[in-house]
């Protein structure tokens, strides 16, 4: 039996933004909760407001200019001779200018489990509400960044590492980073969740079995591998590492799977709980 | 499906929420500015100072500093020619992200190569990237240039290394009359800049 729900998403005029958005009736239809089974692992401490940034600085601009910079230089990893530059614009000031806190949403699952789909829908229902998103999509980042990487496994864990870098500057920033790559390996997911500060990872695990992703197949990509034309595919010749102990499980139960809104709205759920949705 | 780079079967993955709606929401317009110059020449006062501005009037920016980065993006690099290469393309793609989330992106560092930061401006669509360099006269604020010079650090830009000055850059920062401007002075030929681009608004 279906259920048609209309939703209405008042969107809150961001501090910094001049027009504000118009309020947004939003119907979606909802399968009765049968068919799938939403749960939440953890349920995390509101983030405190004033919560420090992993990379805060303080600038001592008299310092700076006079030449007796205080700073002391350090070896960091492969490079000697590396400042940390304080700064005086910090996340807790970028936070209460958005309304929000930043933080990273970091969807997992096989392919064609529905990462983009969700994180698609997750950007525009945010963006309803005033909330600025950005996505790290997996394969656009290839377009880029990581260009120069391929499939093998030490670039796979780089191709990991580095988008990990970026979404904890974008959460710095204050935005709302919705990172979604398939991210096979949980040694690797758990690197970049250590990236951040406690709570600010929000691990989302698309639990789609294979053979609904091979059915649904929207690149042709388990075509291809079945046939043996693409090697070290994850499911099929590859392995994908469930998290053990996430922060939300959309879970596809029986024949059917949620819709992108009921998937939303447990995120968007998630993010106003734990106080992600004002500064 | 296309081979991109290293990798084959890369698919584009579209969003509704573009560029535009962001900065609708942010009321300004996304954009790097590249702040490049010897080191010590106050790249990073001059990116902090303009955060700041741009703060007080209400606009989202964030600061890449070439150092920070060397902490975590960019930790895997050193400093020979070809990592030089690398950590700068990076930070050009990383800006270009920031940029099309909407944000004045301030990067600041060394970028002593033309080439390099020429393909950072290649990055950046519709003209979104702006050099600004640093023409005032470098202190040691780090105590760089001593261990330089006394031969403890080797491939240092400006002493044995090269420093490629911008050709046709967007905004220049210069002593006037031996003097170096404020910080408060440097920023606000960035913003006013900016402003005048229509950086500022939506």
């Amino acid at each position: 039996m279906e259920k048609v729900v209309a939703v209405a998403v008042g969107a809150t005029r961001p501090a910094i933004c001049s027009p504000s958005l118009a309020e947004v009736d939003f119907r979606t239809s909802v399968k009765m909760s049968g068919f799938f089974n939403v749960s939440r692992l953890r349920s995390l401490q509101p983030i405190k407001a004033l919560e420090e940034s992993a990379t805060a600085s303080v600038v001592q601009e008299s310092a700076a200019i006079s030449g007796n910079n205080l700073c002391q230089n350090s070896t960091v990893a492969k490079s000697t001779n590396i400042l940390w530059h304080k700064n005086s614009v910090d996340k807790r000031d970028r936070q209460q200018l958005l309304q929000q806190k930043g933080c990273v949403i970091w969807i997992t699952g096989l392919s064609g489990s529905g990462k983009s789909t969700l994180a698609c829908a997750l950007s525009q229902a945010l963006h309803w509400r005033g909330k600025l998103t950005y996505i790290l999509d997996g394969d656009n980042c290839r377009h880029g960044l990581n260009r120069d990487l391929s499939f093998k496994a030490e670039d796979r864990v780089e191709n990991i590492r580095r988008i990990g870098e970026v979404a904890k500057l974008f959460a710095d920033a204050g935005v709302i980073c919705i990172a979604c790559l398939i991210s096979p390996y949980r040694k690797d997911r758990d690197a970049c969740r250590s990236m951040l500060p406690e709570g600010d990872f929000i691990e989302v695990f698309m639990d789609v079995p294979l053979q609904v992703c091979e059915a649904r197949d929207p690149k042709g990509l388990y075509k291809l591998a079945r046939e043996g034309k693409v090697k070290g595919f994850t499911g099929i010749d590859d392995p994908y590492e469930p998290p053990l102990n996430c922060e939300i499980v959309l879970k596809q139960m029986g024949d059917d799977c949620p819709s992108p809104a009921d998937m939303v709205e447990t995120v968007v759920s998630y993010l106003d709980e734990n106080g992600f949705l004002r500064a | 499906m296309a081979t991109v780079g290293n990798s084959t079967n890369i698919f584009w993955q579209e969003s509704p929420i573009g560029r535009l709606e962001r900065q609708k929401l942010l009321n300004q317009k996304g954009c790097v500015v590249w702040i490049t110059g010897l080191s010590g020449s106050g790249k990073s006062t001059l990116a902090f100072s303009v955060n700041k501005e741009l703060y007080s009037r209400g606009k989202l920016s964030y600061i890449l500093d070439g150092d920070n980065l060397r902490h975590g993006l960019n930790k895997n690099l050193c400093f020979s020619a070809e990592d030089r290469t690398e950590n700068i393309r990076r930070v050009g793609e990383v800006a270009k992200l920031f940029a099309d989330a909407g944000l004045i992106c301030i990067a600041s560092l060394i970028s002593p190569y033309r080439k390099d930061r020429d393909a950072c401006r290649a990055m950046l669509p519709d003209s979104n990237f702006i050099e600004a360099r640093l023409l005032v006269d470098a202190r040691d604020p780090k105590g760089l240039y001593k261990l330089a010079r006394a031969g403890k650090i080797k491939g240092f830009t400006g002493i044995d290394d090269p420093y490629e000055p911008p050709l046709n850059c967007e905004i220049e920062i210069k002593q006037k009359d031996g003097v170096c401007p404020t910080p408060n002075a440097m920023a606000g030929q960035v913003v006013s800049y900016l402003e005048e681009e229509g950086y500022l608004h939506f």
